[in-house]
């Protein structure tokens, strides 16, 4: 029903390419989400699915249907705003109810959609009010439920978010994702916000300087990155890349003034690729305190001089230099406590069974 | 400065006080001796004192100079000519804010390959003299039949206006978010839907600064108004300047002073009924969603 193609697309403002040839398909039902840097090209690339800016060339299908050359009311697309772009002079029933109106639909059934629509999203109290007069999350519930009222094939959302307060992004993070699962529509999402895409997504698409970097699901992306581009975009506190020497396959760190040889799954892959240098990329939680048990294959103890540590509640991260590189360690905050006590030498414990690596130059995985 | 008075004023104070009562009383004095002179009659102008209120106030200035003073060879008063400033004024004020409206909402959110090259240009009209255009549009006037009539007259306040009107109402779009627009292309609203239903309800502000600037300017035009009309199409300024230098027997100054009152009373009007936006509209620029 909903299920979206997007075919070679691209698109330049004058001399200034933003798409370069994206590929995208989206099944019916899934929640897609863009991600990237600001400048990447990810609202410029929502916005010629909705048909706000045409594509320069390439082709976009909706439900099986080229839309290419459609303007965007025969898109049968909502979309919900960063900035919400309610109409400030309508009170919210007119804002929910205003795209039914222009598509003629009777006053009655218009009013039972709002009624409904203000229901699901308990803002049956606010319908007499202007914009104005409403809070960032009651604004930003408005926006949604203008774009529910015409039950489209897709939603659009760029960054719907990045205006509320921290703890109502939450909140709504959730909402948003519980009214996917309820109403099983297609769903593209905009956001910077590396954390609302690992939680929201079915697939995530990275993408940088007009490029999908990677398409696949959150695990995919968070365990197995086409780059070190999304290694480094995707996950808070980012992944450690460090400058290693290759011996025999196994990796050659030095840290608190002694080497260590690390062993890890891909060492065939490293022999095969006859380099000599490699970014080993091994993200925070790999590194945590030592415990005597935990001893498995592609797990080494090591000692760090640990420089700095910054509790997050939860856990705490302690920062070394491997090689003479920075990278964080993730500990518990017992752990990091004692790190600051202990004459700052601290035994780690490092699990290099889901470690990466890419190329020196290009930042691309070797494989 | 630390003479400080008991109830918080000071010297300094005071004295800012006494300038501007000073100059607010110069810049008022004019008009109180327009509409003390109207009402007085011209003996006691001869004999009184400009200053003085009017012993006993009559209307026989203002009477004669509505219905029967001569302005050039006819004597029917500012009348018939206060009508044909009205027939001028409303139709060219109506089509320029319109036509405003319509340009400043697509260079502002409809923008396109050449838009703000086209605004500027624009622009270039607002400093155009009046005197430079003068003799090619009377020409073009005369080619298109309109020279000497009200319509003519209303055509080329229409085209001096335009540049004004844009300039207004682009600035006013411009900071209109564009994403107000783009929500309403996806709700199915086509080019004058969007305008009707989202940006004309909130441009009340604009409207009324652009009415009145439009009022006054074409209200109080002399110079096209002389050269373009007709004897029996002369606005009212035309009319004014007539009257005044038109003298049978002696000069009836309290006559031109009740005249020069009509002629300013309806921009005086449309001040005040809606000089608050006006004040309001030029400073408040952005509106909030």
């Amino acid at each position: 029903m909903g299920a979206i193609d997007i075919i070679n697309v691209t698109k330049s403002f004058g001399d200034t390419p933003v798409l370069k040839n994206i590929n995208l398909n989206i099944k019916d039902g899934e929640f897609l989400i863009l991600v990237g840097p600001s400048g990447c090209g990810k609202s410029t690339l929502m916005n010629t699915v909705a048909g706000l800016e045409d594509v320069t060339s390439g082709q976009i299908n909706i439900a099986g249907r080229d839309v290419t050359n459609l303007s965007p009311k025969n898109r049968d697309i909502a979309m919900v705003f960063q900035s919400y772009a309610l109409y400030p002079t309508m009170d919210v029933r007119r804002n929910i109810s205003f795209g039914l109106e222009m598509r003629k639909v009777p006053k009655k059934e218009r009013n039972q959609t709002v009624d409904r629509i203000a229901d699901l999203l308990q803002i049956s109290h606010l319908l007499d009010r202007k914009p104005s007069q409403l809070s960032g999350g009651q604004r930003q519930r408005v926006a949604m439920g203008r774009a529910l009222a015409r039950s489209p094939k897709v939603f659009l959302l760029d960054e719907p978010l990045s205006n509320l307060d921290a703890k109502l992004r939450v909140e709504m993070r959730m909402e948003i994702k519980k009214m996917h699962k309820r109403l099983g529509t297609t769903i593209i999402y905009v956001t910077h916000d590396q954390i609302e895409a690992m939680t929201l997504a079915d697939r995530i698409a990275v993408l940088s300087e007009g490029i999908v970097q990677q398409f696949g699901t959150p695990y995919e992306i968070y365990n197995d990155p086409a780059n070190r581009f999304v290694a480094d975009f995707m996950g808070s506190p980012a992944m450690n890349f460090i400058e290693c020497d290759i011996e025999d396959g196994r990796l050659i760190v030095e840290t608190d003034g002694q080497d260590y040889k690390f062993e890890v799954p891909d060492r065939d892959v490293l022999q095969k690729s006859g380099l000599k240098r490699v970014v080993l990329g091994l993200r925070p939680e790999m590194i945590t305190e030592a415990k005597p048990d935990q001893k498995r294959q592609f797990t080494q103890e090591i000692s760090m001089l640990v420089e700095e540590t910054e509790p997050m509640g939860a856990d705490t991260m302690v920062t070394g230099l491997w090689n003479s590189t920075e990278i964080q360690g993730r500990v518990s905050p017992e752990a990091g406590h004692a790190a600051k006590l202990n004459d700052k030498h601290t035994l780690l414990h490092v699990d290099t069974s889901k470690a990466v690596f890419f190329h020196l130059e290009t930042g691309e995985r070797v494989r | 400065m630390s003479h400080t008075f008991a109830n918080g004023f000071n010297a300094g104070r005071a004295f800012i006080y006494a300038t501007l009562v000073f100059f607010a009383l110069l810049y008022i004095s004019p008009l109180y001796i327009i509409l003390t002179t109207s009402f007085k009659d011209i003996e006691e102008i001869r004999s009184g004192n400009l200053l003085a209120l009017p012993d006993e106030p009559t209307l026989y200035a203002w009477i004669k100079a509505w219905g029967s003073a001569c302005t050039g060879s006819d004597c029917n008063g500012l009348a018939p000519f206060f009508w044909n400033s009205i027939r001028i004024v409303i139709p060219a004020v109506l089509i320029s804010t319109i036509i405003g409206a319509l340009n400043g909402y697509v260079l502002a959110q409809w923008r396109f390959r050449g838009s703000d090259m086209l605004f500027g240009a624009l622009l270039f009209g607002c400093f155009i003299p009046f005197q430079v255009i003068l003799l090619p549009m009377s020409i073009l006037l005369g080619k298109m039949g309109l020279a000497n009539t009200i319509s003519g007259l209303v055509m080329v306040h229409v085209i001096y206006g335009i540049a004004f009107t844009t300039l207004f109402f682009r600035n006013y779009y411009v900071a209109i978010p564009s994403d107000l627009t783009k929500a309403a292309k996806l709700d199915g609203a086509g080019f004058f839907s969007i305008f009707t239903n989202v940006f004309l309800p909130m441009s009340t502000p604009i409207f009324v600064v652009t009415i009145i600037w439009q009022f006054t300017q074409i209200w109080n035009d002399f110079l096209f108004g002389v050269v373009y009309s007709g004897s029996g199409t002369q606005p009212i300024t035309v009319a004014l300047n007539n009257l005044v230098n038109t003298s049978v027997g002696g000069k009836e100054y309290n006559v031109d002073m009740a005249a020069a009152v009509i002629a300013a009373l309806p921009t005086l009007l449309v001040y005040v009924v809606a000089g608050k936006y006006f004040v309001k509209g030029l400073t408040a620029g952005a509106v909030k969603g």
